[in-house]
C-alpha cells in the first residue's frame, strides 16, 4: 500500500510519460515520419474524427453518423501508405505542420479501461501551410484518446477528435491529428 | 437581359472566347475575373436551378437546415404540414437573419433584435406590442420571402431565383433518364446519411465544374497514389482510353456523365448480391436504364451549372478487405473569383440494412469529401490552376487552355450507335466535350441568352433516341 505521498509521485511520473509521448507523437508528425508514428497504433485501433454540429442551444454536438475520420488498423495504414505514393499530391511539397499539444489530462480510474491503458485528454492545436505561399490555416480539436502503456512506450488504442471547426478553411485534410 | 448590359470590352472578349471555343480553347484568365464573377452571380447562380439538399436531411415537421444560393441565406424547413419551404434569411423589419444555427429543429424562427417572430412556413405570428407599435401593419405581407420558385426531383430539392424560366423538369431534360438509374435503382430510392461535408477552399467554381464535366483523362494521373496503393482497381480509376471495358462519355440536355462498365457483364457497381438480389428493382426503371445500372462500373457527373455526383464502386479503404460501392452527390457554391465552398453528402439504399449503409458511407469518406484518399489531391490542383489564372501573365499572353481531345482533327472519335439511353455516348472516355458544352453554355448565359443556345460541333446531336 502506496502512502498517499508515493501515490502524488506515481501519478505525476504517469502524467509526465503520457506528456512526454503527447509531444514525441506530434514531433513524429510534424516531421513526417508516418511510418514511425504509425509504429505507435494499436492494432485494435478504432480513429475518429466525427463531424461537429452546430447548433442553437448546444456548445459542443457532434454528429451521430457523419463524420471525416472512422479508421481501423488497415484503413489507417492505407493512409499512412498513401503519402509513400509520389503521386499523392496533397503532400507533395508536403505540409508545414506544428502541433501544439496542452491542456492535458490523465486518468486511470476509467470503467472502460483495461489493465495497463489510460484515459488521455488534450488539446490540438496544428498550424498548417504549404506551398510557395504565406497562407495558413489552423485546425484545433479536443483530442480524447485511450493511451495503452507498452514495454518502453505507449500506443495509441482509441483516439477521437473532436474539432473545432463545422465550416473547414482548409484544402482538404491531408495529416493526421 | 440583353447582352449589351456588359461593358463592351467584357462582351468582346467573352466573344472572342465563344468562338475559340469551337477550337476547342478557353482563356486561362477567366478563371480568376472579378468582373465575370460578379456576372456569373448575377446571370448564371440567379438564373439557374441550384441544388439546395435532400429531402431526407429534414424528415420531420420543424426540421431545418441553413443553406446557399450564391451569396444569399436561406433557410430549408419542412414546415408543420410536412411542406418543404426555402425561405430567405432575413427579418423583414430590419433585415436581421434570423436563423441561428446550421441545422435544428423548430416551430418558429425568432428575431434576436426586436422579437419579430415567424412560423416554420415563413408566415408571421408575432409582432411585439404590434397593437400599439403597428397596427396597420398586415401580418400577411410580412412573413418571410419564399424563394421563387422551389422544385424537387427524386426527394432533391433544387431552387431558383428566377420567378420564370424552365421548370426543373425541363430544366434536367432528358439527363434525369441516367440520374434516374442511381435514385430509383434500389427500392425505396437513396436517402442521406449524416450531414454535409463543408469546406472553403481557394479555387474558382469553374475547376471543378470542368473536372466532374467528363475528366476521365485525370484519374489515372492525379489519383495514382489510390492504382498505387490497389484501393482502386484499373479498370475503375486507370488510364482513361485504355481498356476493353464500356468506357463512355454521356452528353444529354446540358449535362453530362462518364461511366466505366463491362458490357454485358452483371456488375451492379459491386453492389454485393444480397443489395442486388433484395433490393434493386427494375419497377422504376425502363429495361435500358436496368441494362446500364446491370453494366455499370462507375459514374462521375454533373448537372450544369453547380451540381456534381460520384457513384463508384470497385474502391476499398484497405487493400485487404472487399470492395465497396459509395454515392455522393454535391455542390460549389462560388464565393468569389477564387473562392468557393464545398458541400458535399454520402447517401446510401433507404431500405439497405444499417451495417451497409455505414459501409457505404465509410467508403465515400475514404474517397472523397475533405479526408478522402482521392479528394486530397484534387483540391490543391484546382487552386493552383486559380492562382495561375491571377495576374497579367495570363491576360497579357492571351494564355488558351486547350480543350481539344476528342475535337475531330485531334482524336478519332465515334458516337456509339448502338447506345441504349438519350443523348449521345461517345464510344472513348479520352475526349473533352462535356466541358467544352460546360463552357458553352456558360458563356450563353452570361451573354444573356438561353443556355440551350449552346451549339457547338460535335456537341449538339439532336436524333431521337
Amino acid at each position: 500500500m502506496l502512502t498517499d505521498h508515493q501515490a502524488d509521485i506515481e501519478s505525476l511520473l504517469v502524467e509526465r510519460s503520457v506528456e512526454q509521448f503527447l509531444y514525441y507523437e506530434a514531433e513524429l508528425l510534424d516531421n513526417r515520419e508516418l511510418h514511425e508514428w504509425f509504429d505507435h497504433i494499436a492494432d485494435d485501433i478504432s480513429y475518429r474524427m466525427p463531424r461537429r454540429l452546430m447548433r442553437e442551444n448546444q456548445a459542443s454536438a457532434f454528429s451521430e453518423q457523419g463524420y471525416y475520420f472512422n479508421e481501423d488498423y488497415g484503413s489507417l495504414k492505407a493512409r499512412v501508405e498513401r503519402f509513400d505514393s509520389e503521386y499523392a499530391w496533397a503532400e507533395r511539397p508536403p505540409t508545414r505542420t506544428r502541433r501544439h499539444v496542452t491542456n492535458v489530462s490523465v486518468s486511470e480510474d476509467d470503467d472502460s479501461l483495461d489493465d495497463g491503458e489510460l484515459h488521455v485528454e488534450s488539446n490540438l492545436l496544428v498550424y498548417l501551410s504549404r506551398g510557395d505561399s504565406e497562407a495558413h490555416t489552423f485546425y484545433s480539436a479536443r483530442r480524447i484518446d485511450t493511451l495503452r502503456q507498452t514495454d518502453e512506450s505507449f500506443e495509441i488504442a482509441d483516439r477521437e477528435i473532436r474539432l473545432d471547426q463545422t465550416v473547414l478553411d482548409t484544402d482538404n485534410i491531408s495529416i493526421f491529428l | 437581359m440583353a447582352a449589351g448590359d456588359i461593358p463592351n470590352s467584357t462582351a468582346q472578349t467573352l466573344q472572342a472566347a465563344r468562338e475559340s471555343l469551337d477550337e476547342g480553347l478557353f482563356p486561362l484568365e477567366f478563371f480568376h475575373d472579378e468582373g465575370l464573377h460578379d456576372l456569373e452571380m448575377e446571370r448564371i447562380f440567379a438564373q439557374s436551378w441550384v441544388f439546395i439538399g435532400h429531402e431526407s436531411e429534414i424528415p420531420e415537421p420543424g426540421d431545418y437546415a441553413q443553406r446557399y444560393i450564391g451569396d444569399d441565406t436561406f433557410i430549408f424547413v419542412r414546415d408543420e404540414s410536412g411542406e418543404i419551404n426555402l425561405l430567405f434569411d432575413s427579418c423583414r423589419h430590419r433585415g436581421t437573419e434570423v436563423c441561428r444555427a446550421e441545422q435544428g429543429n423548430t416551430s418558429h424562427f425568432r428575431c434576436p433584435y426586436h422579437g419579430w417572430t415567424y412560423k416554420n412556413n415563413g408566415e408571421a405570428a408575432g409582432i411585439p406590442q404590434k397593437s400599439k407599435a403597428f397596427k396597420d401593419l398586415d401580418r400577411e405581407e410580412y412573413g418571410l420571402a419564399h424563394v421563387p420558385r422551389l422544385e424537387t426531383y427524386e426527394g432533391l430539392v433544387f431552387a431558383s431565383l428566377a420567378e420564370e424560366g424552365p421548370s426543373l423538369d425541363e430544366w434536367l431534360g432528358d439527363f434525369k433518364w441516367y440520374f434516374d438509374v442511381h435514385m430509383k435503382l434500389p427500392e425505396g430510392g437513396m436517402e442521406v446519411i449524416g450531414e454535409p461535408h463543408r469546406w472553403v477552399v481557394d479555387a474558382n467554381w469553374k475547376t471543378i465544374a470542368d473536372n466532374f464535366n467528363g475528366d476521365s483523362y485525370h484519374t489515372a494521373w492525379a489519383h495514382g497514389s489510390v492504382v498505387d496503393l490497389e484501393l482502386g482497381g484499373e479498370e475503375t480509376v486507370g488510364h482513361a482510353g485504355t481498356g476493353e471495358s464500356l468506357d463512355r462519355h454521356i452528353h444529354c440536355d446540358g449535362h453530362t456523365t462518364s461511366m466505366r462498365g463491362f458490357e454485358g457483364e452483371d456488375v451492379f457497381l459491386t453492389y454485393p448480391d444480397e443489395i442486388v438480389e433484395d433490393l434493386f428493382t427494375k419497377d422504376d426503371l425502363s429495361e435500358g436504364q436496368w441494362e446500364l445500372a446491370k453494366q455499370a462500373l462507375s459514374f462521375t457527373g454533373a448537372i450544369f451549372p453547380n451540381f456534381g455526383f460520384l457513384h463508384f464502386g470497385d474502391t476499398t479503404d484497405d487493400p485487404e478487405k472487399d470492395v465497396a460501392p459509395f454515392f455522393t452527390i454535391r455542390k460549389w457554391r462560388p464565393i468569389g473569383p477564387d473562392q468557393m465552398e464545398l458541400w458535399s453528402w454520402g447517401l446510401a439504399p433507404k431500405n439497405a440494412p444499417e451495417a451497409f449503409k455505414q459501409r457505404m458511407y465509410k467508403m465515400y469518406t475514404s474517397n472523397f469529401g475533405p479526408t478522402g484518399n482521392f479528394e486530397q489531391d484534387d483540391v490543391p490542383i484546382w487552386k493552383s490552376i486559380t492562382e495561375a489564372a491571377d495576374g497579367q501573365f495570363a491576360q497579357s499572353q492571351n494564355l488558351q487552355l486547350n480543350y481539344q481531345m476528342g475535337l475531330e482533327w485531334m482524336s478519332e472519335m465515334d458516337i456509339d450507335d448502338e447506345w441504349l439511353g438519350p443523348g449521345f455516348a461517345y464510344t472513348e472516355n479520352l475526349e473533352e466535350g462535356g466541358m467544352r458544352l460546360f463552357h458553352e453554355q456558360w458563356y450563353e448565359m452570361l451573354a444573356g441568352n438561353d443556355r440551350t443556345d449552346a451549339t457547338g460541333s460535335p456537341i449538339n446531336v439532336t436524333e431521337d433516341r
